[in-house]
């Protein structure tokens, strides 16, 4: 189970792992083995702290559910339909021992089709958390290193993206190149990037003046690899913290869109889709066709946000 | 305790076996183990210790200012008879407002950024009751009484629209507002520049004689506490370890750690030709380590069986009982040996005829800002010779730091100077400069923690300088480094820690193997040791002399410390406002005559020694580079400028005697009699 | 003055942004609205009207022009003016936003404040992860969770955002109430947390350190020493806010069925009138400029530095 829960962290830490073994070859063998270590000490940390064991939890169950489908749902998601004694369709049954989450308005068991509807958000979500990061990170970069008129357009450009809020501008997008998960992880990595970009360009601000750069400059180091492999190192925690953050950001945003109709289309199980064809029969008393998935789109941000909190505290601590 | 017998009633601060420990993840740290030391009203207590010791754990205890963590676990404080550790709120927030007052170190983050001066005085005296007319009034003669000139304008200004010296002027203005009966002052000068921190020391030295607030003095220059202090207590892990007269204490030392502090500070005018300095062998004990006995045990050379097994007892000095040491040895303090160790002096003395390595015409730099031009190096021209160290010391905006900047190539010089190594033109960029120039030039920074990468380790550092600059690849690269290593007594453990599990002395040692790492010909040391407690920096100095005298390297030593720059430097230029005043052999300019910004220099230099010093003081504040005055740029504060002379043609800097240059109006037999003691 | 002309910098900036997103893939605009069943000579004919046979760079220009002019050009779908469209939807929008702020802003900056006074304690804890979720939870949940117990179950509130017409200011309120209840639960955390963080930096610093020794209260520090400083950064999270705020008013207004700018923007998605869509997202675009503009302004004459080295 934490193999799965923990994917959210180990994300990022196998990324700027890669990066760091990377770099690490050049050098000989236990200045990795001493880095791991160091890596692994607060990771310790991160994983003793109370919420970060709640969030990964909550985290891992919606994975297993993503990842297992219709194979663990107690019925088909799609094709089930219940049927009441005489044979008819059981249309919004309230929740019962049969169905736990109660049926929706076509009989299909809410539970099934909740635990089927992590898959939707889980495949965009963090796609685009990490590749907007990984934008944000070589723009924040080039914005915090260089300084001067490049800094200065890019600010600009930045503070336009700022400008628009992402729901928005997704919405735009969306309607101008047309759905499909791809268009909505472009859309959300790109109207990311700025604010990581911000963020990363004040961690670099504060390295760049430190004269460890100076040192390598005055060695003849390249931009290139006092950007990538001098500061990069030393940035890695607010960009980890970022990317948590981000991640959480993203199954907002996605379950969002859904929920406004820009995303998978009506039999898909998508928590935002449900939500959006139950909150209208609210009004009749059923709530569970309309409750149970909000709670699962709450639950499951909630959870990365646990976990992005836990890892903060640890990396800002240190 | 043996110290009972000063009566507790008139005393103004009277501290009784404190004991305070931080709490860090549930564990107490103990950082005071039993402190008992009493101030007399009108007296000036001076602490002194190296970082963690103690001493400002103290000073914040004695005002019930501890940090969240912190927590004070027995003893009792009293100020003029009233006990602070029981006070509750209301009565702590009485006692501040009207007994005890502090100064602090950084006084610009000690203001309000964003209320006016005014409004932060007037509070002060609000709180004593006065009305609105009143305390606005009582603020301007508080003001007038630190000396500010215009208290009015003063008043209105917001604090970063001040000097640091002058903000520091009206947190001292704040804290005598209520005339209290005790006075905290914590580094208040650190930061500070020399002839600044010589007019606050003054104004704090002149204010004495108006109040009868007892002072509890912070510091960790002893020079400063030497000569501010009636009496001077030794901190040593949160104990004191020897109190007295402070004369008597710094003259005549009575425990090792004070012997071993005070001789490893450059002090009497020692030359690096005269002998190594001391140092205290091993490291300061972590906070909260357990110390049952004698808390210097450890790094002590008298240390014997007893000391490890028992407390050591207060042992009374003289017959006039205002002297203690906590030795059990005491007896044979004076038994200790001076570490003589001769450095190779005939090495030295062939400086004189050594090749000049670099050599800097007319070098300016000059920044823009804004449309606006800076010059923050002006005309500078020296020349460095091979195995010499030429010190460059001035204040802040004096362009020192620029001056090193510009030869690494870090900033490109202004058209029109030209800088040569070895006799062949240098580029003016890094870039631009060729893999044997860059490898010819390397720097030494101020702060090692901010000059090693933090997430490399040592052995990564080092190979990656190695490999850049000597082009050894691998193990080869590997090697060499190991060599380095030990020859700057870093073991092969080192070398696989990262940055942060080194203390300060070694974070420095890693910084100076890396610029050694391809032989350069010249390094430049930017304030190596002024991060570093002095026992620290003493190793760091002599290492600095010995690689100097082995691999023949020519120094550029930066630094504001009068007696680092007295030992390690052959010759010395002193720059104010971008230019070179003076510049001779450091006898010379230390020994006069010199020029006026020298002399005030040298003579604000609080001595650890107490020697006289000459004291001219200087007026006004260091003007920006942006803004320079007209003529000299010296003259606005220049205590001897030539009226009609000095504001109108800026001096030549002339040679008045071989090797000895001097930018200033006033003939040299002239500067030789006004400055003739 | 700077300030302004790195406003218009942006705006255009802004508007380049959208016009890109728009037209990134070339294509026949009429085609992709009337579907592909549509006569040629009809598309054509579309594409005429609205000016989409023209080349880019002058499709370019004239977008350029009408975000400066604030006129958007017509509609797709109805052939209105844009901002007959929007401009009524967005006043209730503004309604619904405002009380949402209104509400907002004094409990959360309060919460941030006792949170910091109380660091690391309970209370603490309590308001931090209240914060860290109520932020993490995306408005549309909150807003059916609050319709679904609110509402329904407890009757306490309007199903339907909308009040009739004619209903008095008070009336409105009560309408509104719910909806904005979403939106303040959604900002709530942000703007405690920021507070808090800046509180407890204003707390540890050394000018409050020299206020406490002065003999001041702790409420006097805090009011008149830290207050003024630790606010910055939660003015900033404020204004940054009001942007975010109408991305997650769509949601809000969907629940409950009011008919402000989110309900107009998915009308104009579900019939793909990309120019009232343009037209909103420029609109909240410039509001969201005006609001750190304002947050700039207050922030200089909470901060003199500030204040006084811009002008120098």
């Amino acid at each position: 189970m934490s193999d799965l829960g923990t994917s959210a962290v180990t994300g990022p830490e196998a990324e700027t792992g890669g990066f760091e073994t990377e770099i690490g070859g050049s050098a000989p063998g236990p200045v990795i083995s001493e880095r791991k270590q160091a890596r692994r000490e607060s990771w310790r940390l991160i994983r003793r702290r109370p919420s970060f064991i709640i969030g990964s939890a909550i985290v891992s169950i919606w994975v297993v559910c993503a990842i297992l489908g219709n194979r663990i749902t107690p019925h088909h998601p799609l094709d089930f339909r219940a049927k009441d004694s005489s044979g008819l369709p059981a249309l919004h049954l309230s929740p019962r021992a049969a169905f736990p989450f109660g049926t929706d308005a076509t009989g299909r068991d809410v539970l099934s089709r909740v635990m089927a509807g992590a898959r939707d958000v889980l495949k965009i979500a963090p796609m685009a958390a990490i590749l907007g990061v990984l934008l944000g990170v070589i723009v924040g970069m080039i914005m915090g290193y260089l300084g001067g008129w490049v800094d200065l357009v890019l600010s600009r450009i930045v503070e336009a993206f700022l400008a628009l809020p992402v729901v928005l501008i997704a919405l735009l997008a969306i309607t101008t190149l047309g759905r499909s998960d791809w268009v909505v992880v472009g859309v959300v990595a790109v109207l990311f990037t700025p604010v990581v970009a911000r963020t990363v360009r004040s961690a670099v601000l504060a390295e760049r003046d430190l004269d460890y750069v100076t040192s390598a400059r005055l060695r003849g180091e390249t931009g290139r690899f006092v950007m990538f492999r001098e500061i990069l190192p030393n940035v890695s925690g607010p960009i980890i913290v970022e990317l948590t953050v981000r991640i959480g950001y993203a199954v907002f945003t996605v379950a969002t869109l859904s929920f406004l109709g820009a995303g998978p289309p009506p039999p898909s199980p998508d928590w935002g889709a449900q939500v959006s064809e139950g909150f209208r029969v609210l009004g009749a008393g059923i709530w569970w066709t309309t409750l149970f998935p909000a709670l699962a789109i709450a639950s499951l941000v909630i959870a990365v946000n646990l976990i992005a909190d836990s890892v903060q505290s640890v990396l800002d601590a240190s | 305790m043996t110290l009972a017998d000063a009566p507790v009633i008139t005393a103004a601060l009277e501290v009784r076996d404190l004991e305070v420990a931080y709490v860090v993840r549930g564990v107490d740290r103990e950082v005071l183990r039993g402190v008992s030391f009493s101030i007399a009203p009108g007296e000036a207590y001076g602490l002194v210790g190296e970082s963690g010791c103690g001493k400002s754990t103290t000073a914040y205890a004695a005002v019930r200012y501890l940090p969240d963590n912190g927590k004070i676990l027995s003893g009792s404080i009293h100020v003029a008879g009233d006990d602070v550790i029981g006070m509750n709120a209301e009565q702590l927030r009485r006692f501040r407002a009207t007994e005890a007052s502090m100064v602090y170190q950084d006084p610009g983050a000690s203001l309000n950024p964003s209320l006016r001066v005014g409004r932060q005085i007037t509070e002060c005296f609000t709180l004593l009751g006065q009305s609105k007319d009143e305390a606005r009034r009582s603020s301007i003669a508080a003001l007038a009484r630190v000396r500010i000139a215009a208290p009015e304008s003063v008043m209105d200004r917001y604090p970063f629209q001040l000097s640091g010296g002058m903000q520091q002027r009206v947190v001292i203005a704040m804290a005598l507002a209520c005339n209290p009966k005790l006075l905290v002052l914590d580094e208040p000068t650190t930061g500070l520049d020399a002839t600044v921190e010589a007019e606050v020391l003054d104004l704090v030295r002149a204010l004495r004689s108006e109040s009868d607030a007892a002072i509890l003095f912070i510091a960790h220059n002893l020079g400063v506490i030497r000569s501010m202090c009636d009496r001077v207590g030794v901190m040593y892990a949160g104990k004191i370890v020897e109190e007295g007269p402070s004369q008597a204490v710094f003259d005549d030392p009575k425990h090792p750690y004070t012997v071993g502090l005070l001789r490893s500070l450059p002090r009497h005018g020692i030359r690096k030709t005269d002998r190594a300095l001391a140092t205290i062998p091993g490291t300061l004990p972590l906070i909260g380590s357990a110390l049952p006995t004698c808390v210097f045990v450890d790094r002590c050379p008298l240390a014997s069986d007893v000391c490890r097994t028992e407390v050591p007892p207060v042992v009374q000095i003289g017959p006039a009982g205002d002297r203690y040491t906590r030795c059990h040895h005491a007896d044979r303090i004076d038994d200790l040996e001076v570490e003589s160790v001769t450095v190779d002096i005939a090495m030295l003395a062939a400086s004189e005829h050594n090749p000049d390595v670099l050599e800097l015409s007319h070098v300016s730099k000059t920044f823009r800002q804004r449309g606006n031009s800076i010059p923050a190096l002006v005309d500078v021209d020296f020349t460095l010779a091979e195995g010499e160290t030429l010190g460059i010391v001035g204040e802040s905006g004096s362009g020192k730091s620029t001056l090193a900047r510009t030869m690494l190539g870090i900033e490109t010089l202004d058209q029109g100077g030209d800088m040569a190594l070895d006799g062949a033109h240098l580029q003016g960029s890094t870039s631009q400069r060729s893999a044997s120039e860059k490898r010819s030039m390397q720097m030494v920074f101020q702060n090692p923690d901010s000059a090693l990468n933090r997430s490399w380790s040592v052995r990564r550092i080092l190979v990656r300088c190695v490999t850049k600059l000597t082009g050894l690849k691998g193990e080869e690269a590997n090697t060499r480094v190991e060599q380095l290593a030990a020859h700057l007594r870093l073991t092969p453990r080192h070398l696989d820690l990262k940055p942060r599990q080194l203390s300060g002395g070694l974070k420095q040692r890693v910084a100076i193997a890396r610029a050694f790492a391809g032989d350069p010909r010249i390094v430049v040391c930017d304030e190596p040791t002024s991060a570093l407690d002095v026992s620290v920096q003493a190793a760091i100095l002599n290492l600095l002399a010995d690689l100097q005298v082995e691999k023949r390297t020519s120094y550029l030593l930066i630094t504001h410390d009068m007696g680092v720059v007295r030992y390690l430097a052959d010759r010395i230029a002193v720059m104010y406002l971008g230019r070179i005043q003076e510049i001779g052999l450091t006898d010379d300019v230390f020994n006069g005559p010199h020029h006026p910004y020298t002399e005030a220099l040298l003579s604000s230099v609080p001595s650890v020694d107490g020697e006289a010093t000459l004291r001219i003081r200087l007026d006004g504040e260091i003007p920006t580079p942006a803004n320079p005055p007209s003529g000299c740029v010296f003259h606005p504060r220049c205590p001897r400028a030539i009226e009609g002379v000095c504001e109108v043609t800026e001096p030549p800097l002339l040679e008045v005697a071989p090797g000895h240059s001097i930018r200033c109006h006033i003939p040299i037999e002239e500067l030789r009699i006004l400055q003739a003691k | 003055m700077q300030r302004l002309a790195s406003a218009i910098v942006t705006l255009w900036l802004l508007a380049t942004i959208v016009f890109l997103i728009v037209n990134v893939l070339p294509g026949d605009v009429g085609r992709k609205i009337l579907g592909p069943f549509a006569p040629k000579e009809d598309v054509a004919a579309f594409n005429h009207r609205l000016g989409t046979d023209r080349t880019v760079i002058a499709q370019y220009l004239t977008s350029i022009r009408r975000v400066f002019t604030l006129d958007f050009g017509d509609s797709y779908q109805s052939g209105q003016k844009v901002t007959d469209i929007i401009l009524p939807a967005l006043f209730r929008s503004g309604k619904l936003a405002l009380l949402a702020f209104v509400l907002t802003i004094p409990i959360s900056i309060a919460a941030g404040i006792f949170a910091a006074r109380r660091k690391d304690k309970f209370a603490d804890r309590v308001v931090v992860n209240v914060g860290l979720a109520s932020s993490s939870i995306p408005e549309f949940v909150t807003a059916a969770v609050l319709l679904s117990v609110f509402c329904v179950n407890w009757k306490l509130g309007e199903v339907f955002a909308n009040p009739p017409a004619g209903t008095s200011v008070i009336g409105q309120f009560r309408y509104l109430l719910t909806p904005a209840m979403a939106m303040v639960i959604a900002y709530f955390g942000y703007i405690a947390r920021m507070t808090r963080a800046g509180v407890i930096g204003g707390l540890q610093s050394d000018y409050a350190r020299t206020a406490t020794m002065k003999g001041l209260s702790k409420g006097t520090v805090m009011r008149s020493h830290i207050l003024r400083n630790a606010l910055a950064p939660t003015i900033t999270v404020i204004s940054v806010q009001v942007g975010y705020l109408f991305g997650g008013i769509i949601g809000v207004e969907k629940v409950f069925n009011y008919a402000g700018l989110g309900s107009t923007m998915l009308t104009a998605v579900g019939a793909k009138d990309i120019p009232v869509l343009q037209g909103a997202v420029l609109l909240v675009g410039i509001i969201y400029m005006m609001s750190t503009l304002l947050a700039d302004l207050l922030i200089a004459y909470l901060n003199p530095r500030v204040r006084l080295e811009k002008t120098r």
